[in-house]
C-alpha cells in the first residue's frame, strides 16, 4: 500500500506551510481509496471528479486569503447514509438501487461549508444493522489489521478507511454502538455526541430515538475538529438540540488532574470479556490515574438489560422508519408484478436483506396489537431506569470509562450464522444511546495482536469531558499512532 | 411470554409486506423463539409506574412558521421514481380485496 | 326509506376531517396549493424521502387549538404525536403522523337545532369524544387514459396537509341529524377562519358509523362504517340507505356485520368495501422523530380570548343590539362572508335593518342569479351602505339603486361614480317635477276627480305614473310634495 495520510493537523499545517495543496492530498486520497478496495472494500463509492473541483477551489481560496475553517480542502469521507445533493445513497441496500438524494444532509452541510472536501461514501452494514459492516450488499468491508477479520460494524467502511490512513477522518452514525465498536476493532477514535448534538436531517433513519451521527478521525483533537463542523441546532431537525456547536477545541487542555473517573462495577467483571482485552482497559485506566485522573467505582444495576432493551426499541423504529421503502417513489421495484400486494411485498423481499428483515418483522412483531405493552411500552420503561443509572452515577464522577467491546475484531462468518450473539457484542455500547449520553472509543493496546478501544462515555451535553481525557490519554500514548501492516 | 408460532410469523410478514420462503419462516421461527426468549428478561423488572422514555433529552416542542418553502420542481420530485407519468407515480392497481386504512 | 329506523333506534356517531387553513403543510414545508398539478406542491418531506424529518407548523396547533375551543374542548397540555402504520402508495411514509393515546383535546360538545316538544325549536347537543390532529395522505388517481388499465396514478400534492379529525359521540338519532351536526361543525370551523370547511373540495370529509337497537336497550348494535362521503345530500341519503339495510338485515333475524361501507349515488345503496379484520393493526406508537407537545397554559388561554365570535352568538347579538328578527339574523349569519359583510355594510350605514333587507332580498337574489359566492365578489360592504345612503338621502331612486345590485356584485366598483355615469341620478329640478305633475294631472282628469271626491288613494297612482314619465328617476318625495299641493289648489 501506498503511503498512509497524516492527522487532521497534520495536513492542514502542510497546506499553510504551501508544502502541499489540497488537490494533491485529495488525489493521494482517491488513489489510495482505489487501491484498497480490492483488499479492504471500505467505499461503496467515490466522488472523484466533485471531490478534485472542491479541492481546486479551494486551494483557489486559500490563495486569495479566504479559508473558511481549519478544515478547508481536508478530505473527508461518509457512511453511506448520509445524502448529498446530486450522489448516490444506498445505505449499503439493494431497495435503494439507482437513489440519487435532490437533498444535502445537514451535517454534510456543515461539512461543506467549512470547505471540506468529501471523497466518497464508506461502505456498512445494510440500513447500519450490524456490528461487522458484513451485511452489505456491496460485500463486506475487511479489518486493516487483519484481512479475515470484519471491521466491526456498521460504519465498518469508515473506521476502516481512517485505520489504513486513506482518509483523515470519516463521518458514521451510531444507533447502538455503530461508530464506538468499528473504531475500537480498527484502533482509531470514533465519537458518538450527545443525542440531538448533530442534526439528523439527510442521515437515512434506522432507530430515531437512537441514531446520532458522529466521527472517526486519528485523534481527539482532530475529531472534535470534525465535530464542530458538523455539531449545532437544526430547526429542520425536532429532536435537534437548541445551542451552537460547542469549541470542542478549545476543551483539550491535556490536564486530568481532579478529573472523576466512574468505573462501572458490573462492566470490570472477567464474565463475558475477553481477558486480554480487559487487562489492556485496566492498564489505561491506571495510565489515566497516572496522569491525575482519580477513580471510583460506581454502579449501573439496569445495564445488564440494556441489549434487550435496545434490541425492542431499535427493531420497533426500524420496522416503521423502513416502511417508505415500498418501490412506489425511488429505489429498486420488482419486476412484473400483478397488483400492488405483490409489488410491495416482492419489491421489500428482494430490496432487503437477511438481516434488515429479521430486524423489521421482529419490530413489527414488537408494535403490534397485544404485544406493544409487553415489549415496546416496557422496553420504553426499562430505558428509564437505565437513563437514572447514569444520571446517578454522574453525580458523583465526571466521566465513566468501559471497555469499547467485549473481544477484539471478530473473523468474518464468525457470528453471521446466529443473530442473537452479534446482537451481544454490543453490550458496552447500546447504554450510551439508550441514555442519550456523548461517548467515544479511543485506542488503548492491543490483544492478540488486534486494537482494543476505551470507552468514555460523558454526561448529556458534555462531548469535552470524553474529548479532553481521550486527548490527554493520547498526549502520554502512543496506540493511536500505530498503524496496520501495509501502510507507512 | 408467549412463545412464537409459524402462522403469527407469516402474519407479521404480511403487516410488513414482506413475502418469506418456506426455509425463511422456519428459520424466522427458531430466531424469534431465541430473541423473544432473550428479550423476555425484561419481564423480571417492576416497571409500574415508570413513565416510557420516548426520547433521551427533553426540549420544548419546537414548531416552524407557517411560511412555505418553493415547491420542488415537479421532475426532480419523481427522478427517482422506478415509473412515473406526467408528474404522477405509478403504481399497479389494487386488484385484491387490499383497501386503505 | 325513513329517516328513523321505525322498530329500532338509530344510533350515529361522525368522525370530521378538516382541513386547516396553513399557507404550508403540517410537518413539511411544502405550500398548500388546491388544483395544481400533481406533485407540484410538494417537498423532500412530502415525499418521504430517505433521511427527512418532520417539523410541527405551529400555525395548525394554533388552528387546532382554537377548533377545539370553539367546539367546548378540554385542550391538554401534553399531547403526543403517534404513527399510524400501514401501507398504501399515497400514504409516502408507510405511516400517517395522527395522535392516538394522548390526543389535542377530549370531551366538548357541539349544539344542533332540534324540534322540541310541541314542535317549538329546540337545541340538542351532541358530545364530542376527541379533537386530534393528523396529516392528510395524497391522492391515487384512477385514469386508464393516462395510466393504463392496470395502473394507478400517486399524487402527493395533498399529503401532509394539515387536518384535524373530530369524533363525535354516538348521540346522533338520525339522518337528518347527521347533516345538522355537519352543518353546525361547519359553522364553527368558518366563523373561527379554521377552515374553509368546503366539502367539493375535499377540506370537509367525514365518514359516519351506524348502528341499531331496539329501542330502549342500552347496547349499541354492531355499528358498520359509511366512508368518504363527500357532499350532505350523500350523506343523508347513505344514512338512510344503511339504516333501511340494516332495519331489512334486523328484521330478517340476521345479524348486521362490522364492515365498511361505500355508497353510490346512482343506486341509491350502500356496499360492503370490506370486512373489519383483525388485520387492522395499525401498530400505533408516538413518533420518535417528534417530541411530545408541551403547551402553556398560558398559550392555551390566549387562543381562547382570541376565539371568533360564533354564528349563533353573532345572530343574537344582531337580534338584540340591532333589534333584528331571529330568522333575519340566522340570515344573515350562515356564513362568516355574509355576516361579516352584513356587520360591515350596517356599521358603515347606521340602519341595520334597512341593510339586512337589502342584503337578505337583493343582494342575496343577485348572488344567486349570478351564481357566485359573496367571498368571490368584489363588492364592497362600503359600496353598499354607500347606495343605501343615496337612497336615503334622494340622490338616487330604490329602483335605480337596485339595478345597480347585480353589477356591483358581479363586478365592484363606486355606486357614486356608477349613478353619475348612468346618469341614473334622482331628478329633484323643481322645474322638471312640477312639468311632469302638471301633464300626469291633465292626462288623468277622472283620478283628480276621485281624488277631490275623497279616494285619497289615487295619489299614489298619480305618483306612479310621474315616475314613470321620469324613468323612475324623480325623487319621490318631491314628487308627493309637488303632487300634494298641485292636488291641493
Amino acid at each position: 500500500m501506498a503511503e498512509g495520510i497524516g492527522t487532521l493537523r497534520e495536513l492542514r499545517a502542510a497546506l499553510d506551510s504551501r508544502k502541499t495543496s489540497s488537490v494533491e492530498i485529495v488525489g493521494g486520497c482517491l488513489r489510495r481509496a482505489e487501491a484498497s478496495q480490492q483488499s479492504l472494500r471500505a467505499f461503496v463509492g467515490l466522488r472523484a471528479e466533485a471531490a478534485l473541483r472542491e479541492a481546486e477551489a479551494s486551494d483557489a481560496r486559500r490563495e486569495r486569503g479566504e479559508v473558511r475553517s481549519p478544515l478547508d480542502g481536508l478530505p473527508i469521507a461518509i457512511k453511506d447514509n448520509m445524502v448529498q445533493t446530486g450522489e448516490p445513497t444506498h445505505c449499503a441496500s439493494r431497495i435503494l438501487e439507482g437513489f440519487v438524494s435532490p437533498y444535502t444532509a445537514t451535517a454534510v452541510a456543515g461539512l461543506e461549508r467549512a470547505g471540506v472536501v468529501v471523497i466518497g461514501r464508506t461502505n456498512m452494514d445494510e440500513f447500519a444493522m450490524g456490528s461487522s459492516t458484513e451485511h452489505s450488499v456491496e460485500g463486506p468491508t475487511r479489518n486493516p489489521w487483519d484481512l479475515d477479520r470484519t471491521p466491526g460494524g456498521s460504519s465498518g467502511g469508515s473506521a476502516a478507511a481512517v485505520a489504513a490512513r486513506i482518509v483523515p477522518a470519516a463521518l458514521g452514525s451510531d444507533t447502538g454502538g455503530s461508530i464506538r465498536q468499528p473504531a475500537s476493532f480498527c484502533g482509531v477514535v470514533g465519537m458518538k455526541p450527545t443525542y440531538g448534538r448533530v442534526s439528523r436531517w439527510g442521515l437515512v433513519a434506522f432507530a430515531s430515538s437512537l441514531d446520532q451521527i458522529g466521527a472517526f478521525a486519528l485523534t481527539a483533537a482532530d475529531c472534535a475538529w470534525v465535530l464542530e463542523a458538523i455539531a449545532g441546532h437544526d430547526a429542520r431537525d425536532s429532536t435537534s438540540i437548541p445551542e451552537p456547536a460547542p469549541a470542542y477545541s478549545a476543551a483539550l487542555s491535556g490536564d486530568l488532574s481532579g478529573l472523576r473517573l466512574g468505573l462501572p462495577k458490573e462492566y470490570f467483571v472477567s464474565e463475558g470479556v475477553d481477558a486480554g482485552v480487559l487487562a489492556v482497559v485496566r492498564e489505561a485506566v491506571a495510565g489515566l490515574e497516572r496522569a491525575g485522573a482519580k477513580t471510583l467505582e460506581v454502579s449501573l444495576p439496569y445495564a445488564r438489560y440494556a441489549i434487550a432493551t435496545y434490541y425492542s426499541i431499535a427493531n420497533a423504529e426500524a420496522s416503521s422508519n423502513l416502511a417508505r421503502f415500498d418501490g412506489v417513489r425511488y429505489g429498486h421495484r420488482t419486476a412484473g408484478a400483478k397488483g400492488l400486494t405483490e409489488m410491495y411485498c416482492r419489491t421489500r423481499s428482494e430490496g432487503f436483506g437477511a438481516e434488515v428483515k429479521r430486524r423489521i418483522l421482529l419490530g413489527t412483531y414488537f408494535l403490534s396489537a397485544g404485544y406493544y405493552d409487553a415489549y415496546y411500552r416496557k422496553a420504553q420503561q426499562v430505558r428509564t431506569l437505565l437513563r437514572g443509572d447514569f444520571e446517578q452515577a454522574f453525580a458523583g464522577c465526571d466521566a465513566i470509562v468501559t471497555p469499547t467491546s467485549p473481544e477484539v475484531a471478530f473473523r468474518l462468518g464468525e457470528k453471521t450464522s446466529d443473530p442473537l450473539t452479534m446482537y451481544l457484542s454490543d453490550i458496552y455500547t447500546v447504554s450510551a444511546n439508550l441514555a442519550g449520553i456523548p461517548a467515544l472509543s479511543t485506542p488503548c493496546g492491543f490483544a492478540h495482536g488486534l486494537p482494543v478501544g476505551l470507552q468514555i462515555l460523558g454526561p448529556a451535553l458534555d462531548e469535552a469531558t470524553p474529548l479532553r481525557i481521550a486527548d490527554a490519554f493520547q498526549r502520554i500514548t502512543d496506540h493511536h499512532t500505530a498503524c496496520p501492516g501495509g501502510v507507512s | 411470554m408467549a412463545r412464537i408460532s409459524r402462522a403469527e410469523v407469516e402474519r407479521v410478514a404480511s403487516l410488513a409486506r414482506l413475502s418469506l420462503s418456506d426455509e425463511e419462516g422456519d428459520r424466522l421461527v427458531r430466531e424469534f423463539e431465541s430473541f423473544l426468549g432473550y428479550i423476555d428478561t425484561l419481564q423480571e423488572i417492576d416497571t409500574a409506574g415508570v413513565v416510557p422514555t420516548a426520547h433521551p433529552i427533553s426540549l420544548p416542542t419546537p414548531t416552524r412558521p407557517d411560511e412555505p418553502e418553493v415547491a420542488m420542481d415537479p421532475d426532480s420530485a419523481v427522478a427517482n421514481a422506478p415509473e412515473a407519468v406526467a408528474s404522477a407515480f405509478l403504481v399497479p392497481k389494487v386488484i385484491d380485496t387490499e383497501a386503505e386504512g | 326509506m325513513s329517516a328513523s329506523g321505525g322498530e329500532f333506534e338509530v344510533v350515529i356517531g361522525l368522525e370530521v376531517h378538516a382541513h386547516l387553513r396553513t399557507k404550508s403543510k403540517l410537518f413539511s414545508p411544502a405550500p398548500i396549493l388546491y388544483g395544481a398539478e400533481p406533485n407540484h406542491s410538494v417537498h423532500p418531506v412530502c415525499l418521504a424521502l430517505p433521511g427527512v424529518l418532520p417539523v410541527l407548523n405551529e400555525h395548525a396547533v394554533e388552528l387546532a387549538i382554537r377548533a377545539a375551543l370553539a367546539m367546548n374542548c378540554e385542550v391538554h397540555q401534553r399531547s403526543i404525536f403517534a404513527r399510524k402504520n400501514y401501507f398504501y402508495p399515497d400514504l409516502p411514509k408507510g405511516y400517517q403522523i395522527s395522535q392516538y393515546e394522548e390526543p389535542l383535546a377530549t370531551g366538548g360538545w357541539v349544539d344542533i337545532p332540534t324540534q322540541g316538544a310541541g314542535g317549538a325549536a329546540s337545541k340538542k347537543r351532541v358530545r364530542l369524544t376527541r379533537i386530534h390532529m393528523e396529516e392528510d395522505a395524497g391522492k391515487s388517481i384512477h385514469d386508464d387514459a393516462i395510466a393504463g388499465a392496470d395502473a394507478t396514478l400517486v399524487d402527493l400534492n395533498r399529503a401532509g396537509v394539515p387536518l384535524i379529525e373530530i369524533v363525535s359521540e354516538p348521540d346522533i338519532r338520525s339522518a337528518e341529524e347527521a347533516t345538522d351536526y355537519l352543518r353546525a361543525i361547519r359553522s364553527i370551523l368558518r366563523f373561527t377562519d379554521v377552515s374553509d370547511a368546503d366539502m367539493e373540495k375535499g377540506h370537509l370529509r367525514c365518514d359516519v358509523n351506524v348502528s341499531l337497537r331496539p329501542h330502549g336497550s342500552d347496547e349499541y348494535g354492531t355499528r358498520t362504517e359509511l366512508k368518504n362521503l363527500n357532499s350532505f345530500r350523500f350523506i343523508e341519503d347513505a344514512v338512510r340507505a344503511e339504516i333501511e339495510r340494516q332495519s331489512e338485515t334486523l328484521r330478517a333475524g340476521g345479524a348486521v356485520r362490522q364492515c365498511t361501507l361505500a355508497y353510490d349515488p346512482q343506486s341509491g345503496r350502500t356496499s360492503v368495501l370490506r370486512i373489519k379484520e383483525d388485520a387492522d393493526d395499525y401498530r400505533y406508537f408516538p413518533d420518535p422523530d417528534l417530541i411530545p407537545m408541551l403547551l402553556a397554559p398560558e398559550q392555551i388561554e390566549r387562543v381562547r380570548s382570541e376565539v371568533p365570535e360564533l354564528a349563533e352568538q353573532r345572530a343574537e347579538r344582531f337580534q338584540h343590539e340591532w333589534g333584528l328578527s331571529e330568522q333575519d339574523a340566522i340570515q344573515l349569519t350562515a356564513s362568516p362572508a355574509i355576516a361579516n359583510f352584513f356587520q360591515a355594510a350596517a356599521d358603515r350605514h347606521g340602519a341595520p335593518q334597512t341593510v339586512a333587507n337589502w342584503i337578505l332580498r337583493d343582494v342575496m337574489q343577485a348572488l344567486k342569479e349570478l351564481e357566485m359566492a359573496l367571498d368571490d365578489s368584489p363588492f364592497s360592504p362600503e359600496a353598499l351602505a354607500q347606495l343605501i345612503s343615496m337612497v336615503d338621502e334622494g340622490k338616487t331612486t330604490v329602483k335605480s339603486a337596485r339595478g345597480l345590485i347585480a353589477e356591483l356584485v358581479e363586478s365592484g366598483g363606486d355606486p357614486e361614480s356608477l349613478i353619475a355615469e348612468r346618469g341614473l341620478a334622482a331628478v329633484s329640478d323643481a322645474g322638471v317635477l312640477e312639468r311632469a305633475v302638471a301633464e300626469v294631472l291633465a292626462e288623468n282628469p277622472e283620478n283628480v276627480e276621485l281624488f277631490h271626491s275623497g279616494e285619497k288613494k289615487v295619489v299614489n297612482f298619480l305618483m306612479g305614473q310621474v315616475m314613470r314619465k321620469t324613468q323612475g328617476k324623480a325623487d319621490p318625495a318631491a314628487v308627493r310634495e309637488i303632487l300634494a299641493r298641485e292636488l291641493g289648489k
